[in-house]
This record gives C-alpha cells, structure tokens and sequence, in this order.
C-alpha cells in the first residue's frame, strides 16, 4: 500500500529536497547464542542483509514542516542520515540543497543542522556558552551576528541563565533546548530534527513546539522531524510521511490522513447521571459507558442523521465531535502494514 | 589554515577551560605521567651503573642516551597531548553514534576527530624532556653542527607526524570495526619499539624485526633519526636517514589520509 495525497506531495515551493530511489541496506552478523556456537562463528559467521531504507521517492519544498512517523526501525532516523550525509546509500540518489548529502562539501554542511534527541552534541563538562563559541568558529559566523542570533534564541526559550552552567547539570529539557540554540545558531535553510522531544515532560514538549513553529516561519526555514509524539506533528507539521519496513507508505496532509484513514467519529455525550444502557445501546453503534459519559464512534456520513436523534435522548447535558485521536490512526496504519507483510510472508 | 589554527586554539582553550574545572585530575594525571617518567629515567641510571653503553660500539654512552631519551620524551609528549585522546575519544563514538555529530560539521572530519581533544597534562613529559636534553647536551662531549640543531625540530616534525599516521590509521580501523577497545594497547606495544636505538635490534631476530620497522611501520625512524642527528657524529650518512625520515613522514600522512576517507565512507553509524 503506498498512498500518495498529490495535492499534499507535490511541492508548493521550491524543492529543497529531492530523493529518488534511495536505499539502504546493511549486512548484519547474526551473533548465535551460548559458549559453542560463539565459538564457531569465529570461524564460520553468517549474516543477512537488512533493508532499512527500501527505494523511497521524496520531494520536499522550501519552507516545509514535515513529520517522518513510523514505528521502531521503519528508516526514519537511516533516512535523515543519509539526507544529512552521515551514511552512504546503497542505491538511489538525492540532493539536499542542490548537494548530494553524502559528498559532505562544506558550502552543504554550512546550510543545514541534524539534532538528534538521544544525543548531545555540547561539550559535556563545559557550559553551552562554549560551545556556541567554538560552533561560531566552525560555522564561520560573523561575531556581532552571533551574538544577536543567540541572544535571540536563548530568550525565545527562556534559557539565558543556563548557557553559563555546565551542560552535564542540566536536567534533560534544558539540555534539548541548548541543543536546538546551538543548531540554529548558524542559521541553518534546512533543519533535522531527530525525535527531539523524546522523555521531556509536557511543559518542555510545549515550549520547543512553540519555539520550532516560531522559528520555522520567520526564517521560512525546511524542517524535517522524525518524532512518536503525535503531539509534536499536530502542534507543528501540515505534511505527513508514514514510514514502515522501509518504505513511504503514505505521504501527504495531516488533514488527509485523517480524511482517508478513518471512517468513524468520536462522539461523546455527557449526561447528568449515568444514563440508561439500553436507550444508546439501541443506536446501534460501538460504544464505551464511563458513568455520566458516553463515549460513541459513529460513521462519518452518518453523523448528521443520528445526532439529532441522540441528543434528543433524555438528559444530554453537553456533546462533543471529535476525529479519531492521530495516535490511533497512524497505529492502525502501523498495525495494517504489519499484517499485509505477515500474510505476503506467509503466502511466498 | 589560519582558520583550523583558530579552531585548534579554540578546542584547546575549551580543553584547558574543562581541566581546570576538574584541577585535581588534571594534577593527578601530570603525577602520574610524571612519576612513571621518573621511574623509566631511574631505570635506565640503573642500567648505566652496570655498562658504559648501550651495545658496544654503538656510540649510545649515557649523555647521547639520555638525550635519546629525552627526543622520544618530546615527541610522544606532543602525541600524546594532540592527537591521543581524541582518537580513544573516537572508540566511543563510533559505538555509540556519536560520530555523527562530527560529520554534519564543516570542517575536515579527520581533523576534528584527530585533534578535538587536548591533554595539557601530557606536555608535562615533554618539559621535562627538555629539561633533560639540555642537561644531556650540556654534558656531552660532541658538539652537534649548525645543520644537525637545524634539522633537530623537523625530524621532531617528522617522528609527530610518522605516529600521527599510525593513530589515524588505528582511527580507520576503529570506524571500519564499529569497535576496537585495543587502540591504545596496539598503539602502546607499537610505539614500544621506537624507545631504544635501532642497534639493539640486531642478530637473526632483531635484524628482520629492524627492518620491518624502519621500512614497513617505520616506527624506528620516529626517536631514532633526530636523535642520532643530535647526539651522533653528523656524516654523509646521516642525510639517508634524514631523507627516509622525512619520506616515511609525507608517506604515513599520505597513506593514513586515504584509510581514514575510505573508512568513514563505509562508516555505518550506530542504531539511535
């Protein structure tokens, strides 16, 4: 299955990114288990090839906010780095900014920044107010400009206090919101984002939403995320590319992903008491009894028709219409996929 | 260049910042470095106290010795404090991902991942070399030419840089590897050889031991040649060991700079 939403894929601006048939694929030493067998495969070691990236097409536009979602080990983190030039393709091509990534010139590397939530890229034992300066060295940046820019970021996140603080004593959060100081310190055209509010509470995942979303349109920048939290891609991302076993499974707007991928609503209805079973149980349609609230999914088309009728029920103190929340959609896309494979599998 | 020479003085500055954040390590490592110096000098006094040379007819008396000594105290100093720790750095990295970072950078990656890390306790050793050469020189009979004091500080330059292609390579091996915790022992029982003169190595093992390590690793050019043009009679011969020197040096810079680009095209990073 690979859905494609044309209106969402195709560029509205200038490409930035462009992918073609780009793969993937790593040997990997099986490692046998207990004494004898380690011993064996000294001499004898079997292996397989893993495709982590299965000839994905991917066009990007400048000023484009979009989210990688997929599970654990679909090839989104491999994809962004072989956009960032990290890692050599098998096969395939793509130029970011006009550069093949993995050539790794230096007028490429200038233009972009990868920030990845599970590492840090700050000196560990220093204050990130080092960091930022040996990072304006390497990046070439003019000094007053510098200073403005990071000024400038550190207030929009509220982390002036810390630059002077050394990084290894800060909690998680504060580290997450240097690292993306320090990212953007150079001003870069196109952003990668590596999961990067993965174990930070709420009010940390809530400042960096505001602070990326703030940041991307003034600078009209391209950012790329790989993330789990649907949060992260309500809060920030208008395009979506779905990622499983290596391939782009869909690709397109947040809306329609919604649009195409879920047939029901949710409808919950407050009461105020517990209503009586059988009077919504006789609408016919699945739904769930927390006390005075009832929690229905309901047909998209057939929302109009019903809710008249249901509201018409004793007692309905409030209502509410909502889509099918994005974690459970893009699960059950995940889930899909899952078992389309095991039943090609089953049926070679 | 001049901007790799500021980001160098900026790495550095950043490296002195942190060990003065931690001074009690950092006293700690220069004890160490020094006291395992002072137990190596106290070594060789002893060996002195029982001959008058170090194989006879080599011309290694006590006073060239030590000044022998004191050549590979200088250059394994300077190693040791620019170029080591960032390549042990480099068998964690590559475990752990952390290598990507650098590569997103743009700068040469061999040089940041080469000289990122400087360990100001290690110039300890090398002051101390000093110290020592001029008192070995002081009391030396022989007095070197004007062309052996010139060609003293490049043949420094060359030993540097013959070991720094040995640890770039090491550095390639470790990306290739995904892991290799022996770096700094294979590194260790390498530079083991460059110790003593290249005449102890003689008779049917030592001779092809020699040779492999002057024409193969040439790991016996590194302390041994600038030693010799200071400490030894400058002869007509000397300029062929001068030559090899400064050859082995362009070659091991050259070879370990290909290994290392092909090593990190075939660099595989780690799982995030």
């Amino acid at each position: 299955m690979h859905n494609t939403d044309p209106a969402a894929a195709a560029p509205v601006a200038e490409p930035i990114i462009r992918v073609e048939g780009l793969a993937k694929e790593y040997r990997v030493f099986d490692k046998p288990e207990g004494l004898a067998a380690s011993v064996r495969a000294l001499f004898h070691r079997t292996s397989r090839v893993v495709q982590a990236v299965k000839g994905v097409d991917l066009t990007v536009g400048r000023g484009e906010f979009v989210a990688l979602l997929g599970p654990n080990g679909a090839g989104k983190t491999t994809l962004l780095k072989l956009l960032s030039g990290i890692i050599t393709p098998t096969r395939g091509t793509a130029t970011v900014l006009g550069h093949v990534p993995w050539e790794r010139a230096d007028d490429f590397r200038r233009r972009f920044a990868l920030v990845m939530g599970q590492r840090n890229q700050l000196w560990w034992d220093l204050p990130a107010a080092e960091s930022f300066r040996l990072h304006q060295e390497i990046y070439r940046i003019d000094p007053a400009r510098f200073e403005k820019t990071r000024d400038e970021l550190v207030d929009l996140l509220g982390v002036r206090k810390l630059i002077l603080q050394p990084v290894r004593e800060l909690s998680l959060g504060e580290r997450m919101k240097l690292e993306l100081v320090a990212a953007l310190l150079h001003e870069p055209e196109v952003l990668f984002l590596d999961e990067p509010t993965i174990g930070l509470d709420v009010v940390a995942q809530h400042t960096i939403h505001e602070f990326l979303r703030d940041v991307q349109r003034r600078r009209w920048m391209t950012v790329v995320l790989t993330t789990h939290y649907m949060k992260d891609v309500a809060a920030l991302c208008e395009r979506v590319v779905v990622i499983t076993r290596g391939d782009i499974l869909y690709d397109g707007s947040l809306a329609e992903i919604v649009d195409r991928f879920t047939t029901h609503k949710i409808v919950t209805l407050d009461f105020d008491e517990a209503p009586d079973r059988s009077v919504i149980a006789r609408f016919g349609f699945p739904c769930e009894f927390r006390g005075p609230q009832v929690v229905l999914r309901i047909d998209r088309s057939r929302i109009a028709d019903v809710l008249p009728g249901i509201l018409g029920s004793a007692g309905v103190r409030d209502v509410s219409v909502e889509d099918v929340p994005l974690e459970e959609i893009v699960a059950e896309l995940f889930r899909s996929d899952a078992r389309a494979a095991a039943v090609a599998e089953a049926s070679r | 260049m001049a901007r790799y020479f500021t980001i160098f003085l900026t790495f550095a500055r950043a490296c002195l910042v942190r060990d003065m954040t931690f001074r009690a390590n950092f006293i700690l490592e220069c004890l160490t470095s020094l006291g395992w110096m002072s137990m190596n000098l106290a070594f060789y006094l002893l060996v002195f106290t029982f001959t008058s040379e170090i194989g006879k007819g080599t011309g290694w008396s006590k006073e060239p010795f030590f000044a022998f000594v004191a050549t590979g105290l200088i250059i394994n100093s300077v190693v040791q404090a620019f170029f080591m720790p960032s390549a042990e750095e480099l068998t964690e990295m590559v475990r752990t991902g952390g290598l990507d970072a650098v590569l997103v950078q743009p700068l040469d990656a061999q040089f940041l991942l080469s000289m990122h890390r400087v360990d100001f306790s290690a110039l300890a050793n090398g002051a101390v070399g000093v110290g020592l050469l001029a008192w070995a020189m002081s009391r030396m009979d022989y007095t070197p030419p004007a062309v052996a004091w010139l060609l003293y500080p490049l043949l420094l330059l060359c030993g540097v840089a013959i070991l720094y292609g040995l640890v770039i390579m090491l550095a390639a091996a470790t990306i290739l590897m995904g892991r290799n915790q022996s770096l700094y022992d294979f590194w260790f029982y390498l530079t083991n050889f460059s110790r003593y003169p290249a005449e102890i190595y003689s008779g049917p093992w030592g001779g092809p031991l020699r040779m492999i390590c002057t024409f193969v690793i040439p790991i016996l050019l590194v302390v041994n040649v600038p030693a010799r043009v200071i400490a030894q009679p400058f002869t007509g011969e000397s300029w062929g060991s001068v030559a090899a020197a400064v050859i082995a040096a362009v070659v091991a810079l050259v070879v370990s700079r290909v290994v290392f680009q092909r090593a990190l095209s075939r660099y595989r990073s780690a799982s995030s």
